[in-house]
């Protein structure tokens, strides 16, 4: 996957527009401190995200306190934690699918979170993947693909289905492209799903557990597919429970205990040696369950 | 069930045969040889002989033949009939023009009731109120005050046609009904699929137009065939504006006559619409029953 669309596609891209010419959009006001990274975090390079002092309640519950996290361009982050952390909480205020309390969501250099932003303009360049796949099941797998790009980028119908075709063919969904969901197995309905995210050639990808719906013998090629990704340059936001397959892919793992970042780290330095006594209870308790 | 080793089913019943043949007459007498066929003949005879008892109560009762004489004559059945049939056509039209009219003003209305954001309120304060008040009045007095109050104000433009307020009085009502039946629908679709839509980059609207509404509507269609039969009836209430449906020719026809023949020649005519429909509702509620059940495996 070459992600982010610098590459030239052959076929339409539907995100191809100059990036100058995105950031034009009235996204919001550019911040005086695009790469605004909360001191202390390891940023290479300039961040494609950044949470700052983010918080979010339900009614009386504070889900999240004060969350600060980085994202550079083609990494993959991921954020482990007991359930009820906040883990999907932070990946639908990125994708604007929550309205946060407090804090900055910079994407791309704008905050995206402010007011006077338009919310369907920025997520078309983020794509998430729900835990529960959340296809339409009134539609068939390539309908699913191209509502976005149909819909909210008006392509038409020829050029969103070749498109869609095309990625479906890549994640090996091409015979499954006319079938309705229901009539897929649930590695296959998680695929499309990502296929669907991935139709718009979003800048950043949000994965939200989306291997814990499914039956065990399905969850590796799933993975397997968001390992290409990540190969491939997809910079990306995991939520998971899999934390063999975080620290295979992850450049960033943040651990979150109660609505805030208790540590952080590479996957090594964070997985093998914790420092925080929460952390390493959180892990002990994965390893006992063979999950690590 | 049905296999050789059930000592329970009653004789004769079964026997160690091939595997039952899932046929209607079939799943019966699997069900039958499991509740115990006596029930059976109990619930039948105690049926035969409870209606045996009332036809013979009414049929020997001193009044009957003047009843008889009064309600099923059959030479006044056919001269009523081509003047009820006649106005059992207009029932029909005013029915196929309500319900096409319900079936859109409702969405519409279900629609702006959910609806997010504040920008909505007053939009939605407003699907509130219509949906309380025309819940709230009788469908014969909106026939009423609309048939026979909006003419008296003599406004010029506005029609004074009874047909056209008994049509308006029946959309009002049903549309509030069938307003809150699709508000059902669209509260029946997980919150998960608009979330899902929203990230694609649809507005709020595109959601609900492509994600949310093609699945609510499918989830209420036996709900929205069920008010269909009820309206087939209701339409017969605008007869009270002197319009000459089906019930009004009857009426006219019995104050000519003195003989009520006609109101069976009306009830004859209902009850062939309205009883295929309720077939095609059971019918269509049970095979999406067993299209969901099937999905779900």
């Amino acid at each position: 996957m070459k992600g982010t669309g610098e590459v030239p596609d052959p076929v339409a891209d539907p995100i191809g527009e100059p990036l100058p010419d995105t950031l034009a959009e009235p996204l919001g006001e550019p911040l005086a401190d695009p790469a605004g990274a909360p001191a202390g975090e390891p940023a290479a390079g300039v961040p494609r995200l950044v949470l700052d002092g983010v918080e979010k309640s339900f009614g009386p519950n504070r889900v999240l306190r004060g969350i600060d996290l980085s994202v550079s361009a083609h990494e993959v982050v991921c954020l482990i934690g007991p359930s009820g952390c906040g883990k999907s909480t932070i990946l639908r205020c990125i994708n604007l699918l929550e309205r946060i309390d407090a804090g900055r969501i910079v994407f791309e250099g704008v905050d995206i979170a402010g007011p006077g932003v338009n919310a369907n303009r920025v997520r078309r360049r983020m794509g998430i993947v729900f835990q529960a796949f959340n296809l339409f099941p009134h539609m068939t797998v390539l309908d699913n693909v191209t509502l976005g790009p149909r819909r909210a980028q008006h392509q038409s119908r020829r050029e969103a289905e070749a498109r869609a075709m095309e990625l479906l063919e890549r994640f090996g969904l091409a015979d499954q492209a006319r079938e309705y969901p229901d009539r897929l197995s649930g590695g296959q309905q998680q695929r499309a799903a990502i296929v669907r995210s991935l139709i718009g050639d979003p800048e950043l990808l949000l994965l939200d557990e989306v291997t814990s719906a499914l039956d065990p013998e399905l969850v590796g090629e799933v993975l397997s597919v968001i390992r290409d990704l990540a190969h491939g340059g997809m910079t990306m936001v995991l939520a998971t429970h899999e934390m063999g397959f975080a620290r295979d892919v992850a450049g960033h793992i943040y651990f979150l205990h109660e609505g805030r970042v208790l540590e952080s780290g590479p996957p090594e330095q964070l997985l093998r040696h914790p420092r925080q006594e929460r952390t390493r209870q959180f892990l002990r308790r994965v390893i006992e369950a063979g999950r690590l | 069930m049905a296999s050789g080793t059930d000592v329970h089913a009653p004789s004769g019943a079964t026997g160690s045969g091939p595997p039952p043949i899932p046929t209607r007459l079939g799943r019966w007498r699997a069900e039958l040889g499991h509740e115990g066929a006596k029930g059976a003949v109990i619930a039948f005879v105690s049926t035969v002989v409870f209606l045996g008892v009332a036809a013979a109560l009414v049929l020997t009762s001193d009044s009957w033949p003047k009843v008889q004489r009064q309600f099923l004559d059959p030479e006044s059945f056919r001269e009523s009939w081509p003047e009820v049939a006649g106005g059992f056509w207009l029932d029909v039209r005013m029915f196929l023009v309500a319900e096409v009219l319900i079936l859109v003003f409702a969405l519409g209305v279900a629609v702006i009731r959910s609806l997010r954001g504040p920008a909505f309120f007053p939009l939605r304060v407003l699907a509130v109120v219509y949906i309380d008040l025309f819940r709230g009045i009788p469908l014969l007095l909106v026939i009423l005050l609309l048939g026979f109050g909006v003419p008296a104000l003599e406004i010029d433009g506005v029609p004074r046609d009874p047909v056209f307020w008994g049509v308006t009085a029946l959309v009002l009502s049903y549309s509030a009904y069938t307003a809150e039946v699709y508000r059902a629908g669209i509260e029946s679709v997980n919150e998960s699929q608009r979330a899902s839509a929203l990230s694609l980059g649809l507005t709020q609207w595109q959601a609900l137009r492509y994600a949310i509404l093609p699945q609510a509507v499918r989830n209420v269609v036996p709900a929205l065939l069920n008010g269909l039969v009820s309206l087939q009836k209701d339409v017969a209430l605008v007869s009270v504006l002197g319009i000459r449906e089906a019930v009004r020719e009857a009426e006219i026809y019995t104050a000519r006559t003195f003989n009520y023949t006609s109101f069976i020649a009306a009830t004859v005519l209902f009850l062939l619409a309205s009883i295929p429909v309720a077939r095609f509702t059971d019918w269509y509620s049970r095979r999406d029953r067993a299209r969901r059940s099937q999905a779900m495996l």
